[in-house]
């Protein structure tokens, strides 16, 4: 049997992931789990999972370093890499969002200034709207920049939205969905085809299990 | 302040040691098997107009060339794509050779924007062949048997898959819906990225439920000969139909010559490239993340350079194929060690190249050492 290599974004997700895969038949150990080894195999040494940073996961994916990923679709959105996306899994449910003080920022006609982690999709969204945008790349505690004066507004991953009202924002606008997707390298699903689709069986099934309540 | 001259454009890169002697080595095999199988080699022109790759390529492929304009204004290209110009060259310079022609090539293409994160490669070899001015099976299997036969040669059979698949299968289906062209587009990369539910969702507005769910199973529609059966339930329309009888055809070929361990129906691999009309196939290696080669059949490109006719040909990755066999010990020890070359020496001049252009002419390798030479 093939062994596969599978790409588990660390952070928000990671939970979710793993006791997907459980229930997808994967068999990890909580010992293996709870070290702070970056890779680890399951029991039965078929799969091994490998921790990244969450857009990292499509570089490996893309790469064939790992055959098989777990990606939120903001990453997808956003690096547009060239991968197999053959499942939507329901963890990781959120919005990507504009967020502002006020909705007063459509009655601006000039420029509107963006402060975001996700410029490519920032930039595709007000494309699309024919507004002319500054984009003010950050990489973290985006909701402080609308409050600061740094930016009018900021696109990013929205979840409960507590993050946004403690910090005086709302949303403006839901530029789109985001769930988590199994990826796949394209080599690996012509190469190792029954194990991918084995994997990928295993897992919709999982995911499909706990949709229904069972 | 100036870059510094030691700085390498992105992309760009040099050849070396034994992999420069293992690109030769590969290349000469490659061509030297597309000679037996009488295909002609053709260089092309580096530098041509940008026009012919928009028409050749399409324009999103085109788009990611290299691009500047000549001393009249017209937009040139360096060429990102070979079979749009040995198309061309089909249509004119040989118009009147006798069909089918067999061409084939090996030639550096340049791409300013990589198509992928892994393709980090703006400069990247292609060897190729083109089987123009033949509609058959026959012709479509030609070009099977001869990757074949580079795979095997080159070691790399073993770990091989060749995908199969023929656009019309897509093609049918989109025709069947009525799509626009955007929505063709849409749906092409719904299949391709192999998103079973968003393509469903896409396809309910074009079509009852049901339909939508049979259609939907497209992207997962591989394996062997078998699946044919249940792509014809699930898809009902002509074209398509006519499709799967084309591809059902070269399998049974494929069949017959045990060849079945090396290859795939795939109809969930559609590919990006314009100008595929029929068959396309993927070639895909044990040891690369992505695949190595591709092919297919594009009756309508040569139209555009004045002669209609039937056309199919593949390229494959000369980098991806160093890379692999690089990485893998046996295949390419040959490469990797050259002969030891002989030392001449002399303490004058016309002595030491005397003896060199003797050794020479029995094809011996030598090294020239002239620090015996009298100053």
């Amino acid at each position: 049997m093939t062994n596969l290599t599978l790409a588990i974004p660390k952070g928000r997700v990671q939970a979710d992931a793993l006791r997907l895969l459980q229930r997808a038949g994967l068999r990890l150990s909580s010992e293996s789990l709870s070290t702070r080894r970056l890779a680890v195999e399951d029991e039965s040494g078929r799969y091994r999972l490998i921790f990244v940073k969450p857009t990292d996961v499509p570089v490996y994916v893309e790469h064939g370093v790992a055959d098989c990923g777990i990606v939120g679709r903001d990453v997808l959105l956003e690096w547009e890499p060239d991968l197999l996306q053959p499942l939507a899994l329901d963890i990781g449910v959120c919005r990507i969002v504009v967020a502002a003080k006020s909705e007063a920022i459509w009655n601006q006609f000039g420029m509107l200034r963006v402060a975001t982690k996700y410029p490519r999709i920032a930039a595709k969204h007000f494309g699309a709207r024919g507004v002319a945008v500054d984009l003010i790349e950050l990489s973290g505690s985006v909701e402080l920049a609308p409050v600061l004066g740094l930016a009018d507004c900021i696109v990013d991953l929205v979840e409960t939205g507590r993050t946004l009202k403690e910090n005086g924002l709302s949303i403006v606008e839901v530029i789109t969905q985001s769930s988590a997707r199994l990826v796949v390298n394209r080599a690996s699903y012509q190469l190792k085809t029954e194990a991918v689709g084995q994997l990928i069986r295993s897992v919709e099934q999982a995911s499909q299990r706990r949709t229904n309540g069972d | 302040m100036s870059e510094p001259l030691s700085k390498i454009p992105a992309g760009m890169r040099y050849y070396c040691g034994p992999e420069a002697r293992l690109r030769r080595t590969i290349e000469t095999a490659v061509m030297s098997i597309f000679d037996g199988w009488s295909y002609e080699e053709v260089t092309t022109p580096t530098i041509d107009y940008y026009s012919l790759f928009e028409h050749g390529m399409g324009p999103t492929q085109a788009h990611r060339a290299f691009r500047f304009s000549d001393g009249d204004g017209r937009l040139l290209a360096i060429r990102p794509d070979v079979t749009s110009l040995v198309a061309r060259a089909a249509a004119t310079l040989f118009a009147q050779r006798e069909r089918p022609l067999r061409l084939c090539y090996v030639a550096p293409v340049f791409r300013q924007q990589p198509e992928s994160h892994t393709d980090w490669r703006r400069e990247s070899s292609q060897i190729g062949c083109e089987l123009i001015g033949a509609n058959s099976s026959a012709a479509d299997m030609e070009l099977l048997a001869i990757v074949c036969e580079v795979l095997q040669h080159l070691g790399l059979v073993r770990g091989c898959s060749i995908t199969l698949t023929d656009i019309d299968v897509f093609n049918g289906i989109a025709e069947e819906l009525k799509l626009n062209p955007e929505s063709r587009d849409e749906m092409r990369r719904l299949v391709d990225i192999r998103n079973t539910s968003d393509l469903e969702q896409f396809l309910v507005q074009y079509s009852s439920a049901k339909d939508s769910q049979a259609l939907a199973r497209l992207t997962q529609m591989s394996g062997k000969g078998e699946i044919l059966n249940d792509a014809r339930q699930a898809i009902s329309n002509a074209r398509s139909q006519a499709a799967l009888d084309r591809i059902g055809r070269l399998w049974s070929v494929i069949e017959s010559l045990q060849l079945t361990a090396h290859f795939e129906i795939d109809l969930g691999d559609v590919s990006r490239l314009d100008y595929y009309t029929g068959l396309t196939f993927k070639v895909y290696v044990d040891g690369a993340g992505r695949r190595i080669g591709s092919g297919g059949r594009y009756d309508g490109l040569t139209a555009s350079f004045g002669k209609a006719e039937p056309a199919v040909g593949f390229v494959l990755e000369l980098d991806a194929l160093t890379d692999i066999l690089l990485g893998s010990a046996d295949s390419s020890s040959a490469a990797k060690s050259v002969a030891r070359p002989a030392q001449i020496t002399g303490t004058d001049l016309s002595g030491l190249f005397r003896a060199a252009m003797d050794k020479r002419a029995l094809g011996e390798r030598i090294v020239i050492d002239s620090s015996e030479v009298a100053r």
